[in-house]
């Protein structure tokens, strides 16, 4: 009896803790996410919402002219996954390698890695801007120093490098994150399997793949699934370096700009459409919501085979 | 213990007494100083404003708050305020379809020239660029005239030996040769800032398409955008492309500026508002305004200008009265010569007097040879705009991924979905 008041006591205040995140989400994220599916379902002329339109807002934002820049931002968004899972978790997990691996200063590296993290992504990104610049740059000085010409491109200017330039400007920011977090999954291994396998015989190479990496399966759900959200909600950075229209051509365009856009109209371009805005909120949000939920149920079953 | 209570007791009794004596005095509805709010999207006017409010205040003993956002934020920033039925009391508001979305659904306070007379003396066409797109009801007071042409430095002109301004199409390729092979740049202007390059056509394009009468008859339906004229009109941009500096796909806004501020560039083409920040880079810089050149000899060449900008009232404002008295503060000429002055602008009031000698030409003009900027007049109503389209189509014309023709025909296609005169006819 005594067991089970004290039970209760503790989920009472378990749900005491839980409240100020509680509310926070249902204020600043659940309320306005039902607002914006209410939207999605009526006609809008400019901010005056209109009669009830059912489902016409959805089939115009896969009709023309809209379909087009949402199949364009979502194969965008769909290869910034794809780089930043591919590129950026091999760094990260082979950064978090080396760290474990070091054996003075690991601190202080640790720290010079993480630090971009912290910095304000506008800076970061008119840093990089500058850097970037085809004429007062120092990258494309540095190029035409070493007589490398033909590699000193117009980086953020040409459509067929400014979408991958974005995402090695989005490395160098986030790269110090999937390192940590990998960093914590290999501290976190038993250090008696290290020593077993070494005494076995195995190399570091087959400690690395046969042992570590197996085990950095929960660390990799967690970067995986972040991966998958970040991407498919990617607004900061091309918005810093592309402007709202995803510049140059619409070649930096992703659903979160196109939903600005859509919501908001664009400062040189003008007009907006909340209706079709808000239908492809809801897009998002389900498409964020399915593929991270799937895609976090599937990694955490291969967690269990391994 | 006694003597701590009584102490408290005295204390509170101080403050009551303090608090009786001063409080009827600052809160006093008739003694209380007014403040309004104020927002902009321009930051770099922070000074400017700040120092026109210390006038009002002394003129009127109302203080104004003033409140810069950046532009690319602005709209966003402004119709969340006042859709939450919050937002500034006066406002700079977007020209044409910029904010009309927020005239037509009535957050901006109607205005007559009964609370600001200085409205009766602008001209119809000026006025329409702070109207309501289904009112036409006056929403905005509009206080400058954005002008675009071709400004170009005399001093690079006459070392690479221009010896007269290029008055047709040919003669100015002539003159950019001759500049390029006297090692400076022809053109400061890049492609990689998609709005510059819709000025860039803004300002050429009406000579190809015939100015005033293709601006009728496209916005009554009699012409598309797959005109030939007009095809030819983007056409004229991808063969100034020719004529842009190296790897001006990755060129921003101000570094295009830069080079001809920085008299790297003899030719730079795009408004009057470029001049003041070409001359903060560079003060002591020798600028020349011109049309852009004729498409051929003998065709008129055209000024394109529009109402750029206005003032507005929130309809919700509790400070009514207030808001007014400034509003007839910003179109007071006193307050628009001081604009002209430390802003450039072409005020849209008459009287104010322009000193700069590129600006004065612009000025003189407009009267015989003014044509309204197309696409942000007529097209920026309805989602896509064309200039959505148009923006990233000249890139890609400028890439060469995209042909005149095919950019001509994606803007009609996009602007024939919400605009009715321009819909295909059953």
């Amino acid at each position: 009896m005594a067991k089970s008041a004290m039970k209760r006591d503790q989920q009472k205040f378990t749900l005491l803790l839980l409240l100020p995140a509680l509310l926070t989400i249902i204020i600043f994220t659940s309320l306005p996410a039902l607002t914006t599916l209410s939207y999605s379902f009526f006609h809008w002329t400019g901010f005056q919402r209109g009669s009830f339109a059912g489902i016409e807002n959805f089939r115009r934002l896969f009709a023309f002219p809209f379909r087009d820049s949402l199949f364009m931002a979502m194969r965008h968004n769909t290869l910034v996954f794809i780089g930043i899972l591919i590129i950026q978790t091999s760094l990260g997990i082979l950064i978090a390698y080396a760290l474990y691996r070091l054996k003075r200063g690991q601190r202080f590296f640790r720290t010079v890695i993480f630090l971009p993290v912290i910095f304000s992504l506008v800076i970061v990104g008119y840093m990089w801007q500058a850097m970037l610049d085809p004429f007062y740059g120092p990258i494309n000085y540095l190029l035409h120093k070493v007589g490398w010409d033909s590699l000193a491109l117009t980086w953020l200017g040409s459509t067929a490098t400014a979408l991958p330039t974005l995402v090695f400007i989005n490395l160098w920011r986030w790269v110090g994150f999937p390192a940590i977090i990998f960093l914590a999954g290999l501290n976190a291994i038993n250090s008696e399997y290290l020593e077993a396998a070494k005494i076995d015989g195995a190399s570091e190479s087959q400690i690395f793949r046969k042992i570590m990496f197996p085990l950095l399966a929960p660390s990799m759900t967690i970067v995986t699934v972040l991966t998958f959200i970040g991407a498919f909600e990617w607004f900061d950075l091309p918005y810093v370096l592309g402007g709202s229209s995803g510049s140059p051509a619409g070649a930096t365009d992703t659903l979160a700009l196109m939903f600005y856009r859509l919501s908001f109209g664009s400062v040189d371009s003008g007009a907006n459409e909340i209706g079709i805005g808000a239908a492809l909120g809801v897009l998002i949000f389900t498409v964020v919501g399915i593929g991270a939920g799937f895609g976090s149920k599937y990694l955490r079953s291969r967690e269990v085979q391994m | 213990m006694i003597k701590t209570k009584s102490r408290l007791r005295g204390l509170m009794a101080a403050v009551f007494a303090t608090a009786a004596i001063v409080v009827p005095i600052t809160a006093s509805p008739a003694n209380a100083a007014t403040e309004i709010t104020f927002w902009s999207w321009r930051p770099e006017d922070k000074v400017f404003y700040e120092a026109e409010a210390a006038k009002f205040l002394a003129a009127t003993g109302i203080s104004v708050k003033f409140t810069p956002y950046v532009a690319t934020d602005y709209n966003a920033l402004l119709s969340t305020a006042l859709t939450a039925g919050k937002g500034p009391d006066v406002m700079q508001m977007r020209a044409y379809g910029g904010m009309a979305n927020l005239s037509d659904a009535g957050y901006f306070m109607p205005l007559t020239s009964k609370d600001i007379p200085a409205l009766a003396k602008i001209p119809a066409g000026t006025l329409a660029g702070a109207q309501g797109y289904t009112s036409k009801l006056q929403y905005g007071l509009p206080y400058a005239t954005s002008v675009l042409g071709v400004m170009y430095n005399p001093d690079l002109l006459k070392k690479a030996g221009v010896k007269a301004l290029p008055t047709t199409w040919s003669s100015f390729f002539a003159a950019m040769d001759k500049v390029k092979a006297a090692g400076i740049l022809p053109l400061g202007n890049g492609s990689g800032y998609a709005p510059g390059m819709e000025q860039l056509w803004g300002a050429v394009g009406p000579t190809f398409y015939g100015g005033n009468d293709f601006y009728k008859n496209i916005v009554a339906g009699k012409k598309t955008f797959e005109d030939k004229n007009f095809v030819a009109s983007l056409q004229a941009v991808k063969d100034l492309v020719a004529y842009f500096p190296t790897g001006h796909a990755g060129l921003d806004y101000n570094t295009a500026r830069g080079l001809f501020a920085n008299e790297k560039a003899a030719f730079y083409i795009g408004g009057n508002y470029e001049i003041s920040y070409f001359r903060s880079l560079n003060p002591a810089l020798n600028v020349g305004w011109m049309p852009a050149p004729a498409a051929a000899a003998g065709t008129p060449r055209y000024v394109t200008n529009w109402a750029d900008g206005g003032f507005a009232i929130n309809a919700k404002t509790a400070n009514k009265a207030a808001a007014i008295k400034f509003m007839n503060f910003l179109s007071s000429k006193a307050f628009m010569q001081d604009a002209a002055d430390s802003l450039g602008w072409i005020s849209t009031i008459s009287g104010v007097k322009v000193t700069d000698p590129a600006v004065i030409s612009m000025v003189r003009a407009i009267p015989s040879s003014g044509t309204p900027f197309l696409t942000l007049v007529g097209f920026r109503y309805g989602a896509p705009t064309s200039s959505s389209i148009m923006q990233p189509g000249f890139q890609k014309v400028a890439a060469g991924t995209q042909t005149a023709a095919e950019l001509a025909a994606a803007i009609q296609a996009g602007v024939a979905t919400w605009y009715a005169p321009l819909k295909p006819k059953a």
